[in-house]
């Protein structure tokens, strides 16, 4: 449906949960949330079709949408927490240092904010191990900003996520999960899909320091996001606490079956062959 | 013998059903033999036979040509008018389970509700038994139904007074009004689904104090095969389920039923159970010496038994829908599968996890998950997968999430499962339709936006390819593809 239904590799990891083919994912019959957000699970300018569903990844967002007009939005939960059941973690892994991923807009936005007293925090918070700074696509690819951050620690890039379903990296998840179970601890300066992915993967999570806002971004959403989930923030929080919120936003105990989801995604071979019919009659 | 004792009507026959059906029959069954029995109003002749053969009955009614079939039949017969009913206390028996609007013709005086009372009331023995039905002008039947009580076309509608009729509105008042005339009340009982042919009789304190999920499943059950493919405003099964659950269930039955004997002490007393139900055989539900309540057959065949706890597995369904708990649903799919795949969703109670058989003599089914998917969208409920807008597509979500296969056969559109034929829920299928389409045709000018942008592209690239075609390079390529081509062929001639 759309081609953000591709980024990071989701809709592959969802048709190799369904049992289908994982390099050519069928079309998915709707829009799929692709990163954790505080609206209505669709990214900011998704051109949206009416009438098709949005498989976002929690309960409470799809309250959310609901109340934002979004009628059809459906919860299926996380492709990563999918790609957790399938990548079950063999015996604990040795776990050292902090994975840090440094808060980055995306590639039309330009964060402005002072790097150098960030990474000197991160370094006097991650004394207990090495940090690796895991950047985004655009800011690893600049030699300036990726040099910045190798003088304190790894630097790395789980991949690009795709666009126009093209060059996307189907392993991005998958480079990520298996980056999160070497570390001990997951931190950023932002809440975001990663700090959740993290604690999901069994790291401490941890969310500090200057927040680096954006030129034109909204402050309120930003406040809103700290007094909604006051437990994911702070350098040393209550892991109990931060991993049932975590799990929560992610849509923890809601995961369909496979036979569940392919009915939803409109992978069944029913619906594949007969959708142009069906599509308007009521019931 | 047919006795005409005025203010009988010729050439009018009763146009709505009269009273009667089985567990009117249990009633009346139990009446004391050989006594002298009034049975006032239109009562099917079933029911008035049952009575004749162990008692003395008398008929009144008003309706000439009723009176002759009834003469015909070898019944003893009033017709007329209620008001020219002698004041003769000679009944032990006054039976009125057709209640008291249909005693006046159109003869004479019309009696109120307490007048009819009065008069039926002198032909009662002291010591004589009255069996009274009273309508529910607020009861389940009248809130569905779409047409109105006061504005009745039929020709036995000469005084529609529906609501504003001054007969007793709650089982208080009716008491108070037959203790004004006398008359004490040994037993009461609220009725479902209908006033002229209950299925389902509960006394107040079974409704109070019994299991009110279960009593609530069993009055959404009774109401619901009443009413099947009839037309009605709303779901009757829900209201009848809500009100008992809520503990309204007499406030909102289609009726009440009175066993009443007159002062000074009833010459006879009925034993009758809690809560009666059955549309042939009768059970009794009642609570066993243990306080645990049990069913057992009183007529036909059938096994007694404890009743089952627990709510209706299609309201706990229908709850976690709205709720969009999909932990709880999948587990009530996944549960209902393994335990009873072919039992209906509106036959299942469930208690924890232990799901039971609410009434064991309805055969098994097939489709139920199809059939829960079509009460879910013929009911216009909010449910978790609300893009599944079609029968299949949902049906098919239903199996995964039932942890059965997704891939559901088609099933052909003529097998539709039988509804209550509910006016809202029509709104409310409008209502989707009209959005279903809204959406589909913004999304077919999307498709022609997304075309015109490929066309574009597409053209772009055709332009490209023609322009790279003219080039020396692309030409020789060319004659050299169609070298090749032509000595590719030769080779297959050759080989062949």
């Amino acid at each position: 449906m759309h081609h953000a239904n591709h980024f990071y590799g989701h809709a592959h990891i969802l048709a190799e949960y369904c049992g289908l083919d994982r390099e050519h994912p069928p079309r998915i019959n709707g829009y799929l949330q692709h990163g954790w957000n505080v609206v209505d699970g669709l990214g900011a300018g998704t051109p949206y079709v009416p009438g098709r569903p949005i498989f976002v990844y929690s309960e409470q967002t799809r309250r959310r949408a609901w109340s934002m007009g979004r009628r059809q939005a459906t919860v299926v939960g996380a492709p990563f927490l999918y790609l957790l059941t399938m990548r079950p973690s063999v015996e604990e892994e040795k776990r050292e240092g902090t994975i840090w991923y440094p808060f980055h807009g995306w590639e039309g936005q330009h964060i402005a904010g002072d790097h150098e007293r960030q990474v000197e925090e991160i370094m006097e918070t991650e004394r207990g191990g090495p940090v690796t700074f895991c950047l985004y696509w655009h800011e690893f690819r600049n030699d300036a900003v990726r040099a910045s951050y190798e003088k304190y620690g790894r630097v790395i890039c789980h991949g690009y996520r795709g666009y126009q379903w093209r060059d996307t990296d189907i392993d991005f998840l998958d480079n990520q999960l298996a980056e999160l179970r070497r570390h001990k601890r997951v931190a950023s300066n932002r809440l975001s899909s990663a700090i959740f992915h993290g604690i999901a993967a069994g790291c401490e999570g941890a969310v500090y320091g200057d927040p680096m806002h954006l030129d034109k971004e909204h402050r309120p959403t930003a406040d809103r996001i700290r007094r909604s989930w006051p437990e994911l923030h702070g350098k040393h929080l209550d892991a109990a606490a931060a991993r049932a919120s975590a799990l929560s936003e992610l849509g923890d105990g809601y995961l369909a079956s496979p036979a569940e989801l392919r009915a939803m995604l409109g992978w069944t071979g029913y619906y594949t062959a007969q959708s142009a019919e069906t599509e308007a009659v009521p019931a | 013998m047919m006795e005409m004792i005025g203010g009988e009507m010729p050439s009018f026959t009763e146009d709505r059903p009269r009273a009667g059906g089985a567990l009117f029959g249990y009633l009346a069954d139990q009446l004391p033999a050989g006594a002298d029995v009034l049975v006032a109003g239109p009562h099917t002749d079933q029911l008035i036979d049952a009575l004749a053969e162990r008692s003395a009955v008398t008929c009144l009614v008003r309706s000439e040509p009723e009176a002759i079939e009834l003469d015909a039949r070898g019944r003893t017969v009033l017709c007329g008018t209620l008001a020219k009913l002698p004041a003769a206390e000679k009944y032990d028996v006054v039976v009125a389970l057709d209640g008291l609007d249909r005693l006046c013709s159109v003869e004479d005086e019309q009696l109120d509700w307490a007048a009819s009372l009065q008069a039926l009331k002198r032909a009662l023995r002291p010591g004589g038994t009255l069996l009274l039905a009273v309508e529910n002008e607020l009861g389940v039947h009248r809130l569905v139904d779409p047409t109105t009580a006061t504005s009745a076309q039929t020709d036995s509608a000469w005084r529609p007074l529906g609501e504003f009729d001054t007969k007793p509105g709650n089982p208080t008042r009716l008491a108070g009004k037959l203790s004004a005339e006398g008359l004490a009340i040994d037993w009461l009982g609220s009725a479902w689904p209908v006033p002229e042919a209950p299925t389902l009789i509960a006394t107040p304190n079974a409704l109070q104090d019994g299991p009110a999920d279960v009593l609530a499943a069993v009055a959404a059950s009774a109401v619901g095969s009443a009413y099947v493919e009839k037309a009605v405003l709303s779901d009757p099964r829900r209201l009848a389920a809500a009100a008992v659950r809520g503990g309204l269930g007499p406030e909102f039955a289609a009726a009440w039923l009175v066993v009443a004997h007159r002062a000074p002490r009833p010459a006879a007393a009925l034993a009758l159970p809690p809560v009666l139900a059955g549309d042939g055989p009768i059970v009794e539900i009642a609570p066993g010496p243990d306080g645990a309540w049990a069913r057992r057959p009183l007529t036909g065949e059938g096994e007694a038994g404890p009743l089952p706890t627990g709510r209706l597995l299609e309201e706990l369904l229908l709850g976690a829908a709205l709720r969009h708990d999909l932990p709880v649903l999948r587990r009530l799919l996944t549960g209902w599968a393994a335990a009873l795949p072919e039992t209906t969703a509106d036959n299942v109670v469930v208690h924890h996890d232990a799901f039971a058989v609410l009434d064991p003599s309805i055969p098994p089914q097939t489709d139920v998950i199809r059939r829960f998917a079509q009460t879910l969208l013929g009911g216009g409920y909010a449910h978790p997968w609300p893009a599944a807008t079609d029968l299949p597509t949902l049906t098919s979500v239903l199996h995964g999430a039932a942890g059965l296969p997704d891939d559901v056969p088609p099933v052909p559109a003529e097998d539709e499962i039988p509804l209550p034929d509910s006016r809202r829920e029509h709104e409310e299928q409008l209502r989707a339709l009209r959005r279903q389409i809204a959406d589909a045709t913004s999304r077919a000018q999307w498709y022609e936006r997304e075309l015109n942008k490929r066309d574009k592209e597409l053209n772009k690239l055709r332009k490209q390819v023609a322009l790279f075609s003219g080039t020396v390079s692309f030409r020789v390529a060319k004659i050299g593809f169609g070298v090749a081509r032509k000595a590719r062929n030769r080779l297959r001639k050759g080989l062949k």
